[in-house]
């Protein structure tokens, strides 16, 4: 187990001082898988109590707003701004889980789908507080720019997005939304209240992919409703979390990182078509393997191990 | 025994009134009265935009209420068929009215082949995986589309899609009451294909309970194979006579998905029927919000306040039982 640890320790050593071996471009790739590894993992969060979110995009926009808007109308530091982003992201879906969160499965997966259509129309009709359809651009981008602060800021996410999702694994979190998964009746006839804890995970992903979406509009000091509720931010965790493996912390993290070096070759390869290559990696995964890369893998190594 | 008759008669229609779905009638047609002295364009348009959307909805219901698999590549099937249309008309000179035809024929294939391909296999999976499916076979199809035929905004130039009829000085569209007809030849020739054929009882068989019909010797597989592409011609179809009127784009049939399925969430699973009402509701409601200048980005939205509603609305009423 100790030695677990001091890998963890090592990635992380390795993963902060990149900067000091590598060039601008490989730390820009980084930012970006970062960036995913946090949205991935924060669906997979969600989907571990067995709701299945479209609304990524919806999220990401609304905490890439909030922490732009506040840093430009207040003057407040960019960090806090971010983390404020993440909270108002929060707080929204807070309020939109109430109401959402009666429902499950299938109505569930289609409303958050049109919410995240909803935030990017209201954001759109408020063109005297958002800039409207042109979206809203910062004087300058976090830290002026600096690449390596940027870099770490993206770390800074990722790891946040870990260690949440690290947390919810060891603690009774994770049975609670476990048993909500497999069984609704049997998690409330154990003692559980289902729709708390639904609404308390909705919050902490919402929250953490707002969190986000204010990290990755500071590192490009631009909003615009086009581009910061684009399906991408939806369609590329999910291929992601679904191409590593659901319901873990390392399958998302695996996915992102896989996904992300394919994905900058791609955009080099096609670069109008390159999301046709997630669609298709969503619908391999799940008629082929529907446990993912770790999954399968995770097998493979128990029966070796049992032979 | 004449004023004796009338009061029966009288008797007879107040008895009524305390049903709630006449009291339903008698308000919506009193605020549609109130609609049409008001802004009569809002209740002509209104009812054109609600049977466009009941039409695209119907297949959708068809799939979910039967096949058990909600289809969130819909849209996207009905963009292909706006594009089959466009691509005919360019190529042959169809008339993309016409061309309904060979879509219906082209669409049942792309319905057999991505069932046969795709939809068989997570017919047992959990819902997930089967929303995650649908989910990635949009993106593809979108995406294709989009790698294909670009994101440009196509419209053909037809003389009779801008025909309109004058009442006094209120001029309104006559070519949209073509999706008036649609969804009643669509709403009918289902109910009629469901109730009347037995393959369509089949259908209805399988719909509610999937191993009692096997048991009583149905083909499932071969039911889920009809009705997915059935509906996949359908919508196709539909694309053709969208396309008339509206200028044509990848991503034009992603907001149809959407809408549809609210319109299915509201009505009920298995409600055929309901899908019109409750797309008239949607589509007079659009239509009253577009009517005032300035606020006409918001109509977007209004689905989505619309299904919150019935939300809570229904899981009040399951707590009050």
């Amino acid at each position: 187990m100790r030695t677990r640890y001091f890998l963890y320790i090592a990635i992380l050593i390795i993963l902060l001082t990149l900067p000091l071996y590598t060039g601008v471009y490989l730390l820009n790739v980084m930012d970006i898988i970062l960036i995913y590894i946090a949205l991935a993992l924060s669906w997979d969060m969600l989907l571990r109590s067995g709701q299945i979110s479209f609304g990524v995009a919806g999220l990401f926009g609304v905490g890439g707003y909030a922490a732009v808007l506040l840093n430009l109308n207040t003057g407040m530091n960019s960090l806090i701004c971010i983390v404020l982003g993440g909270l108002a992201a929060g707080i929204l879906s807070w309020l939109v889980g109430i109401a959402v969160l009666q429902l499950r499965g299938m109505y569930f997966a289609i409303v958050t789908l049109a919410l995240a259509e909803i935030f990017r129309v209201i954001i759109r009709n408020l063109p005297d507080l958002t800039g409207g359809p042109e979206g809203t651009i910062l004087p300058s981008a976090i830290f002026a720019g600096n690449s390596t602060k940027t870099y770490w800021l993206a770390i800074a996410v990722a790891v946040v997005s870990v260690l949440a999702s690290e947390i919810f694994v060891r603690t009774r979190i994770h049975f609670a939304l476990t048993s909500i998964r497999n069984d609704e009746i049997v998690a409330k006839s154990s003692g559980i209240d289902v729709f708390k804890y639904l609404v308390f995970i909705f919050v902490i992903t919402s929250a953490i992919q707002g969190m986000t979406g204010g990290a990755y509009a500071h590192i490009y000091g631009f909003v615009s409703p086009e581009g910061s509720f684009s399906i991408d931010f939806t369609l590329l965790p999910i291929a992601m979390a679904l191409l590593g493996g659901m319901h873990s912390t390392w399958g998302p993290v695996v996915g992102a990182v896989v996904l992300g070096v394919v994905s900058e070759f791609l955009k080099l390869q096609i670069p109008y078509g390159h999301l046709l290559v997630y669609g298709v990696i969503i619908v391999i995964t799940i008629l082929f393997f529907p446990q993912g890369i770790v999954g399968t893998l995770g097998q493979r190594f128990k029966k070796s191990d049992i032979s | 025994l004449r004023p004796q008759a009338c009061i029966r008669a009288i008797m007879k229609i107040s008895g009524k009134l305390k049903q709630r779905n006449y009291q339903i009638a008698v308000i919506s047609v009193f605020l549609g009265l109130i609609l049409a002295s008001w802004k009569p364009n809002v209740l002509i348009e209104g009812i054109q935009r609600a049977c466009l959307y009941a039409v695209i909805a119907l297949p959708m219901a068809l799939i979910l209420g039967i096949v058990g698999i909600i289809n969130l590549a819909h849209g996207e099937y009905m963009m292909l068929g706006a594009y089959f249309a466009y691509l005919l008309n360019v190529y042959t000179g169809l008339d993309p009215l016409v061309a309904i035809f060979p879509a219906l024929f082209a669409f049942f294939i792309i319905g057999m082949v991505s069932y046969k391909a795709v939809i068989k296999y997570v017919l047992g999976a959990p819902e997930l995986n089967q929303l995650l499916l649908t989910f990635g076979l949009a993106m593809v199809i979108e995406q294709l589309a989009n790698l294909v035929w670009t994101s440009r905004p196509i419209k053909l130039p037809l003389q009779y899609v801008s025909a309109s009829a004058t009442i006094g000085t209120f001029t309104f569209g006559t070519y949209e009451f073509i999706y008036i007809g649609a969804a009643i030849i669509v709403l009918v020739g289902l109910q009629l294909f469901l109730k009347r054929t037995s393959t369509g009882q089949a259908a209805l068989a399988v719909g509610q309970n999937p191993r009692g019909a096997k048991l009583v010797g149905i083909h499932v597989d071969r039911i889920y194979l009809l009705i997915f592409s059935l509906s996949i011609a359908l919508v196709g179809a539909i694309g053709a006579i969208f396309m008339t009127r509206h200028s044509i784009f990848p991503l034009v049939g992603a907001p149809f998905t959407m809408k549809s399925f609210c319109l299915i969430a509201m009505a009920g699973i298995g409600n055929l029927m309901g899908i019109l009402w409750c797309s008239l509701i949607l589509g007079l409601a659009e239509n009253f919000v577009l009517s005032f200048r300035g606020y006409a980005g918001w109509a977007d939205i209004l689905f989505f306040a619309l299904i919150v509603l019935v939300i809570m609305v229904r899981s009040h009423q399951r707590q009050v039982k």
